[in-house]
């Protein structure tokens, strides 16, 4: 998607639904728009059906706010929560089979490579922690241990949220939920640590209470995918639904967890991308 | 029965604080003139995390 695919035939412009000539108009398409500018222009995000108070959705927009180019941006997503609200957003968007989002990706980045020789295509990968720790994971460890130039972010909602509860990989340990009655029976799974040791150049883990830090985490990830290696960004999206708090809890539940080192953030970061990113951020540029 | 955010004028300082905590894409507007936030109520799903990060009580979730 280039800026002049984005232009309106002015015969049509009349014919043309409201939200897309909204998104024309004042979308952020070649703006370099972050997530200070939320609120003054048109998000890519339409609208979804999520929960009222879900920390995922948040995330989702944030996200969206935070891509460096938006418009040479593919989202791959996956089966779960996200995947509801991935047909609404304005960006190229496949929906893979669960667990496989990695492996289409990899595809789909080579084949962009292929075509466009000359370009950045960023390819992201947005999906849950039941497709990237549990069901995907094998897709997820080899596309880095290939290394192949991709951006991962995985929603950590600590469960299967969309079918009613059920424990994941990254559910905390003793956590007891609609259909794990008697409580998860080990730890949860230390993915960053491993996105460490399995080749990713650039690894984070972020809360959406802090929006800045998870904007840079985002952008940062995008950059070092295109240049260096895969990445990988973990965020802590609490369920008010299945964790059973009310919704407007949701940023204090993640604050009170961040707070007391129950969810670490953490940031590990290769010398190759430590130095590939003084390089851009240095000059204040912003991609 | 529908419940939403609600924004008291003078009360609010422009912070764009609720902006960044709301779940919901295109709820809250900016107004660049008044430095100030509006609430697209037919967006909004009344689940008060803007009122939670509001540092002037300024927002209020209730009925339309």
């Amino acid at each position: 998607m280039t800026k002049p695919m984005l232009k309106m035939t002015a015969a049509f412009a009349d014919v043309m639904p409201a939200e897309y000539v909204e998104l024309v108009q004042s979308g952020p398409f070649g703006k370099g728009y972050g997530v200070a500018d939320l609120g003054s222009f048109k998000e890519l995000i339409e609208e979804h059906p999520l929960c009222a108070g879900c920390g995922l959705a948040l995330a989702v927009r944030l996200i969206m706010a935070s891509l460096p180019s938006p418009e040479d941006t593919v989202v791959v997503g996956s089966t779960g929560c996200s995947s509801l609200a991935f047909p609404q957003i304005a960006l190229q968007n496949i929906h893979s089979l669960f667990g496989n989002q990695n492996a289409v990706a990899t595809g789909l980045k080579r084949a962009l490579t292929l075509r466009f020789p000359d370009k950045h295509k960023d390819v992201l990968v947005v999906a849950g922690d039941g497709a990237t720790a549990d069901i995907g994971l094998d897709m997820v460890l080899h596309s880095w241990f290939r290394g192949e130039k991709l951006a991962t972010i995985m929603l950590d909602n600590e469960a299967y949220a969309n079918t009613g509860g059920q424990e994941s990989g990254m559910s905390p340990e003793g956590c007891v939920l609609n259909m794990a009655p008697t409580g998860k029976k080990f730890k949860k799974i230390a993915l960053p640590e491993i996105a460490r040791e399995s080749g990713c150049a650039y690894v984070a883990s972020v809360t959406p209470v802090q929006p800045r830090k998870l904007e840079k985490a985002v952008r940062r990830a995008i950059l070092v995918a295109r240049e260096v290696g895969p990445t990988y960004v973990q965020i802590f999206v609490p369920c008010p639904t299945n964790y059973k708090f009310k919704p407007q809890e949701t940023l204090v539940k993640a604050k009170q967890k961040e707070k007391d080192q129950t969810y670490p953030l953490r940031e590990f970061i290769t010398p190759e991308a430590q130095s590939y990113l003084a390089a851009i951020e240095g000059g204040g540029k912003r991609d | 029965m529908y419940v939403t955010a609600k924004v008291d004028e003078p009360k609010c300082i422009g912070c764009k604080l609720c902006i960044v905590a709301c779940p919901d894409p295109n709820v809250f507007t900016f107004l660049k003139h008044t430095k100030k936030v509006s609430v697209n109520v037919a967006r909004c799903k009344g689940c008060g995390l803007c009122v939670s990060v509001c540092p002037k009580d300024a927002l209020s979730v209730g009925n339309v």
